[in-house]
């Protein structure tokens, strides 16, 4: 690990790893905090999946995206999926996290496409590759 | 020795793999057309393929992420968008080329029209990706393409003048009757079909497929060291074929059938009928890579879990993206287009494309921080410069070459 990490060089659009290897997304943004009286904000959280891209894209595709994933989603929110700080073990050239993909919610999407298409397939529920 | 056996079928794969639908158009037609005269493209695109795929190979293995994951690190989120829909569009495009390529093959095997062809080829692309597994669907295609080395054989059949085939390509010039503009236009053609960016997709997410680490660095240069080398052979063959037996009678290609002439020439019905079953694996296991290549480059942008070592249902995304991707470029090719057509553009948009997948892969493997001690060496470093330079004018004239030439017309 590097000991000076940039936020925007180490971090940002880096490939996030779980524990056991599986990809789990993109650092599409970062969450930043200040606490008062600290003279420098904090990265507490890396934010993922298009709630974050869209607005980070911009133009109207950034919206686009925003509004296409707000579909996805039972209330329609549109915080982006926050994963603490904390659970990250080591930035290189993946950023690897100490928790599994289960637990990082950034799977909408993906949960999707395997109700509606992958599981409806022959073979769509193997276990194996 | 099981070491070895592995490193053997890496190479022969790589042979096989390296010629598809967009080789065995760009060679032929400009052996029929131009003689010799631009062989040297090949041994230029060759080395270009050689000395990237390396690269990308070596940078998959050691720090587990491909080329396509790295572009959008590298170029950022927009400009990285940007080239996913350059790069998906045009891989979009070979896809096309190649389920045509793989139903023209069938065509002529069975005298059933290829359109008629092209849902069972479809149906049959979706069953191998869905069921059979990487290394072995690797393999399989890859050895089977080997058959198109009949192309060396119906050549050393032929017994051309050697003598003036190598005159013609150690001394390129333009033949009598056709202009500067279509030579370079063909040439950057050829470029394209050798450097088609998809290779080194296709190939660095191999790498972590097949989870290669540094150990797996021999296996590497193994395959690109030997394996596009002989897979170039091939692609010199085929074009010193077209210009021993298409370029005397003034036969230009404009179909698959017409690549395959010289071979019934020299070597009969039984000639034909192996560079069809090469025509056939060469086709069909390039329309897997790409097929997975717009899978992987779409995944990899937005970070989702990819590949066929894990179960689909881990990967619905990537394999959801792969099925739109199948079905659309079915109804494409559906609509009568000609593939022979598609696939000439398709090369000749890869080359005007090149430096959205070469430079990323160039700046990575320098970057000492993921690679360590195996970034690249200053040689690598000295002929990427040259090869930069190469496609960064290649990228620049050859739009306003296709509208000037007409598309090589």
């Amino acid at each position: 690990m590097a000991s000076v990490i940039d936020a925007h060089l180490h971090l940002l659009d880096r490939q996030i790893v779980d524990r056991d290897g599986r990809l789990i997304g993109k650092v599409d943004d970062l969450e930043l905090e200040l606490a008062p009286g600290a003279d420098y904000p904090v990265v507490t959280a890396l934010l993922c999946g298009p709630m974050a891209l869209g607005p980070r894209l911009g133009g109207r595709l950034g919206v686009w995206l925003v509004s296409a994933a707000r579909r996805l989603r039972p209330r329609g929110d549109t915080d982006p999926v926050r994963i603490g700080f904390g659970a990250v073990t080591e930035v290189g050239p993946s950023i690897k996290l100490s928790i599994t993909v289960e637990q990082a919610p950034t799977l909408r999407l993906e949960q999707w496409c395997l109700e509606k298409v992958i599981s409806r397939l022959p073979g769509g529920t193997r276990e194996a590759g | 020795m099981k070491k070895m056996l592995q490193v053997t079928l890496g190479i022969l794969t790589a042979i096989g793999g390296f010629v598809d639908i967009g080789d065995l158009v760009a060679n032929a037609l400009t052996g029929a057309r131009f003689g010799m005269s631009l062989a040297w493209v090949v041994l230029v695109g060759v080395f270009g393929i050689i000395l990237f795929a390396e690269m990308s190979g070596r940078v998959g293995a050691i720090t587990g992420r491909p080329v396509f994951d790295l572009v959008r690190e590298r170029l950022g989120v927009r400009a990285g968008l940007a080239n996913l829909f350059a790069s998906f569009f045009i891989n979009f495009l070979t896809v096309i080329a190649e389920i045509g390529g793989v139903a023209l093959a069938l065509e002529l095997a069975t005298s059933v029209n290829y359109l008629l062809w092209v849902p069972i080829v479809a149906v049959l692309l979706w069953v191998t990706i869905w069921k059979i597994k990487f290394e072995s669907m690797e393999r399989l295609y890859g050895l089977m393409g080997l058959c198109l080395l009949v192309f060396a054989v119906a050549l050393w059949k032929l017994g051309p003048d050697w003598g003036s085939l190598w005159g013609d390509a150690s001394n390129p010039t333009v033949p009598r009757g056709e202009g500067h503009p279509t030579w370079i236009y063909y040439a950057i053609a050829l470029f394209g079909a050798a450097m088609t960016p998809y290779e080194v997709f296709f190939f660095s997410s191999g790498a972590v497929e097949e989870r290669w680490t540094k150990k797996d660095l021999m296996l590497n240069r193994a395959n690109v060291y030997i394996g596009f080398p002989l897979g170039a052979f091939l692609s010199l063959a085929i074009m010193a074929c077209s210009a021993s037996v298409l370029r005397p009678r003034g036969i230009s290609v404009d179909t698959l059938s017409q690549v395959a002439l010289p071979v019934s020439v020299a070597l009969g019905k039984l000639g034909l009928a192996v560079v069809l079953i090469g025509f056939f694996a060469a086709t069909f296991g390039a329309a897997i890579e790409t097929l997975m290549s717009s899978g992987y480059t779409v995944a990899q942008y937005f970070g989702w879990q990819w590949g066929k070592y894990v179960a689909p249902k881990q990967a619905a995304r990537f394999h959801v993206v792969m099925l739109v991707t199948l079905l659309l470029a079915t109804m494409v090719t559906l609509t009568t287009i000609d593939p022979v057509k598609v696939t000439e553009y398709s090369i000749v948009l890869s080359a005007a494309a090149l430096p959205l997948t070469y430079l990323p892969i160039l700046v990575v493997a320098n970057d000492r921080e993921f690679m360590g001690d195996k970034k690249n060496s200053r040689v690598t470093n000295f002929f990427a410069s040259i090869y930069l330079v190469i496609i960064m004018v290649v990228a620049v004239i050859t739009i306003p070459l296709m509208l000037a030439t007409k598309a090589g017309a």
